[in-house]
């Protein structure tokens, strides 16, 4: 029986992994209600942690993806002689992929693993069943505070993400390339629309995204070993899976929803 | 408990921050942006063919945006498409003899209705109709050519050497183009730097089908675009004598300020606005915006 | 408190509970009644299960088979909500405190009360302070726990742990890295907790000498039984083979010093020399 078990492949763990993911995720839900009402203020100071505190690292580099996509851009259009649609790719290609994708990457790294780290070690350390004896629910406290946090942080880290994108693309596009500004704006203003680029793109994925980083960082950390070495792997495992999860999750959205 | 008060402000904060930039997206970089404030009145158009026009594409007189593409139909009964105008009530005379055009701003560039004014006495009005219009031409795709870079020419009747010396080649390197009236006709073979003379040799690649090039021609280092890759552009001078194989261009010009100035106005004529005015060979009247 | 039940001055009633764990039975059949209003100290050889026990008794853990009633409640037929209400009443010192390491030692023992009261601050504060003072940390009210040394993380845990002057505490292993003068000091504290306020203790201690001093009765479990059980003062003379075996420190005796194992020699590579 166990020769079986160690022949378990990989397909199987993975399914077995989703599949326990989503019975924690109706236990989140079912747990959020309880949350609200008696710890919002955790939410409040998770989103700290994984929102506020995400700023700066999602604000460069929101920057620096708009600079070199506008120099790309700039460069290939050229050949077109397109350079006037500089802004517009930019902005389009930000808003449908770019951002919500990058956002969500950095995410994982940044917060995702802060979140599986910090539930392991508390699991490790006997507080998640310290809070249970307290009478307080580690899911409506602890799990449901945390997913709720990064459901609402990454949208908001994504738009911050696209605009200083945008904001970049015009610094090297207008201020350094040389294209006019009001082409730069008017091609862009004519080209994206509100609901299918920044609603369904910055909006909408984004919001999936959140829900499912947060999701794997929190059942990875609640389900991980209570051992250094479970909670390191299970840190590891929450940047691979969601990384994963991102791509391919962006790759049916994209296909359903534009 | 200051503590807490902290975390409550600063994700306060944060969450104002967030959509502060999703306001800003949504109202400065969408087409919301062009949304017309006040009222409008629907003009009605019909073309023989739209291209790529689409609805809320702008409609523009002298290149300023006055109003948007309301709906595009199938005009019952007739292979024409029929284009309703929402344009703004402040643009309430325009002449009944005016023409609406399908332009295409730059070659990637969405379409738009360029409409120019008419000398009629009689304002169109609400509901009204634009009777002179004109689709979307080829002649634009003509001047995309013109303008883009394009690829080297294939040589396929051969090719014969002359080489160019130039102070400065820029960003040239082998495999660039080399193009004479903008067309392609042959590729840079090798750039070499010449230690002794302070300059490098550029060994040109022209295809034999392009053999009656005087020998005094001049070559230059140009620029497609002002990032864009560099080529070799060589203008044609007076002399009977025609390059043959091995020769040496003795005029030429690197890579300098003045390209600066060329590539900006390649830029501008092919990039934004329309083609066409940079090629001068139309009437529109769309400018820049 | 309520003198018509006949049951009523026992609060903890467990009744054959079997309890398997990884193959091992940990408890067998096992029978305790732990008395309302009294300090009671279990006994045990490591790794016998007491800990276990405390789990069972929260409803942490579920065993096979068996009652666990706690104040006249089946703890392992319990819903989440009964459940929870029963944990508000019951204080829990884990074996290795527990501090919940995002607070300061002053939030850490005002948890139980933000989360289940709106108490005003004011409020709050004195209660906190009052408990740290008790366990004589107030002082130490702004540390960090991973600034606190072993035995004073154990008696932050202990203050946390009454703060809410709960029906029944738990202590697991108490009096560990404590020196002489705290150890007196949570003594006396377990002591007055009892006398004043009628609070049910139950402690897992192997300082024979401490639980003399505070517990009114004591159980000694080994395999999974109750092997002994009677005052603290003279179940070591009691002269069963466990108590023997257990107080005298031998490594002989019916209670097994080795984990069930394989053979020795055999693990070690050797043949059997034959019994
Ligand atoms: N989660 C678990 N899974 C499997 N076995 C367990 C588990 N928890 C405890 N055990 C086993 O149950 C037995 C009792 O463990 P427990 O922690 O209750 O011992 P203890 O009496 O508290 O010992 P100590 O005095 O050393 O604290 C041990 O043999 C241990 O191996
Ligand atoms: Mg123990």
């Amino acid at each position: 029986m166990n020769a079986r078990i160690e022949r378990d492949n990989i397909v199987t763990q993975s399914l077995g992994q989703i599949g326990a993911c989503g019975l924690f995720l109706l236990q989140i839900l079912a747990a959020t209600p309880r949350s609200l009402r008696r710890h919002v203020r955790e939410t409040v100071r998770q989103l700290w942690f994984v929102g506020a505190m995400s700023l700066t690292i999602i604000m460069v580099c929101g920057l620096f993806v708009g600079m070199v996509l506008a120099l790309q851009l700039y460069h290939v259009l050229s050949i077109f002689g397109g350079t006037a649609a500089t802004g517009t790719v930019v902005a389009i290609s930000i808003y449908r992929e770019l951002g919500p994708v990058i956002t969500a990457l950095l995410f994982a790294g940044r917060a995702g693993t802060a979140i599986t780290a910090e539930i392991g070690l508390m699991r490790a350390t006997d507080q998640i069943a310290a809070m249970e004896l307290m009478a307080v629910d580690p899911l409506a406290y602890v799990a449901a505070p945390r997913f709720l946090a990064g459901l609402i942080a990454l949208p908001l880290l994504c738009c911050v993400f696209s605009a200083l994108g945008i904001f970049g693309g015009h610094l090297v596009g207008v201020t350094w390339l040389g294209i006019d500004n009001g082409t730069f704006w008017s091609n862009m203003t004519a080209t994206v629309d509100v609901w299918q680029d920044i609603i369904s793109g910055v909006v909408w994925k984004s919001l999936a995204f959140g829900a499912v980083v947060a999701l794997i960082a929190v059942f990875q950390g609640y389900t991980a070993p209570p051992t250094s070495e479970g909670v390191a792997y299970a840190t590891t495992r929450t940047v691979v899976a969601s990384s994963i999860a991102i791509l391919a999750l962006d790759f049916v959205l994209t296909a359903f929803l534009m | 408990m200051s503590q807490r008060k902290s975390y409550a402000v600063g994700t306060g904060l944060f969450i104002v921050l967030g959509f502060a930039a999703l306001a800003y997206l949504a109202t400065q970089t969408s087409s919301v942006a062009n949304r017309q404030q006040g009222d409008s009145y629907t003009v009605d158009a019909q073309f023989q063919n739209i291209g790529q026009l689409k609805e809320r594409a702008p409609v523009k007189i002298a290149g300023v945006r006055v109003g948007q593409v309301q709906s595009i139909a199938l005009e019952p009964g007739k292979a024409v498409a029929d284009v309703k105008l929402s344009i703004d009530k402040r643009y309430d005379t325009i002449p009944t003899d005016s023409v609406a055009t399908v332009y295409t701003s730059g070659l990637l560039g969405d379409q738009y209705v360029g409409i120019e004014y008419g000398h009629a006495k009689k304002y169109v009005a609400n509901g009204g109709k634009l009777a002179l219009t004109r689709s979307s031409e080829p002649l634009e795709e003509m001047l995309g050519k013109f303008f883009g870079a394009g690829g080297a020419a294939d040589a396929i009747g051969g090719t014969y050497k002359v080489f160019a010396r130039f102070s400065n080649v820029g960003t040239l390197s082998a495999g660039s183009p080399v193009k004479m009236a903008g067309v392609p006709i042959g590729r840079v073979v090798s750039v070499q730097a010449e230690p002794d003379k302070l300059d490098a040799l550029v060994t040109l690649a022209i295809d034999n089908r392009y053999n009656q090039i005087p020998d005094d021609s001049a070559a230059a280092v140009f620029t497609s675009g002002l990032i864009g890759s560099q080529y070799v552009a060589i203008q044609p001078g007076g002399s009977p004598d025609m390059l043959k194989n091995g020769d040496e261009m003795i005029l030429t010009q690197s890579a300098m300020q003045l390209e600066d100035l060329i590539g900006k106005f390649l830029v501008n004529g092919s990039g934004s606005g329309d083609g066409k005015q940079g090629a001068g060979a139309s009437t529109s009247p769309a400018g820049k915006h | 408190m309520n003198a018509a039940a006949p049951s009523d001055d026992t609060l903890i009633r467990i009744r054959g509970l079997t309890t398997v764990l990884s193959g091992k039975k940990v408890f067998d059949a096992l029978d305790m009644d732990i008395p309302r209003g009294k300090v009671t100290a279990i006994m045990g050889p490591s790794g016998t299960g007491k800990t276990t026990l405390l789990k069972h008794i929260t409803g942490q853990m579920r065993g096979d088979a068996g009652q666990v009633q706690v104040d006249g409640k089946n703890v392992p037929e319990l819903g989440r909500e009964a459940l929870y209400a029963l944990r508000e009443k019951i204080g829990y010192l884990f074996q290795n405190s527990a501090l919940l390491t995002d607070f300061d030692v002053f939030e850490n023992v005002a948890f139980p009360l933000r989360q289940h009261t709106s108490l005003p601050e004011v409020l709050i504060r004195n209660i906190v302070l009052t408990k740290l003072q008790a366990v004589g940390l107030r002082g130490a009210a702004q540390l960090a726990p991973s600034e606190l040394s072993g035995g004073m993380a154990r008696r932050v845990a202990l203050a946390r742990a009454i703060v809410f002057d709960p029906m029944l505490i738990l202590y697991d292993e108490p009096f560990v890295g404590l020196d002489p003068i705290a150890l007196n000091q949570v003594l006396k504290l377990i002591r007055t907790l009892n006398q004043t306020l009628g609070i049910t203790s139950v402690l897992v201690a192997h300082e024979l000498d401490a639980i003399k001093q505070v517990a009114d009765r004591v159980f000694l479990i080994a395999n999974g039984k109750v092997v002994a059980q009677g005052d603290p003062k003279t179940i070591a003379g009691d002269g069963s083979p466990w108590t023997r075996q257990f107080f005298g420190g031998e490594a002989d005796g019916p209670v097994p010093f080795q984990y069930p194992a394989s053979d020795y020699a055999e693990a070690l590579g050797f043949p059997r020399s034959g019994a």
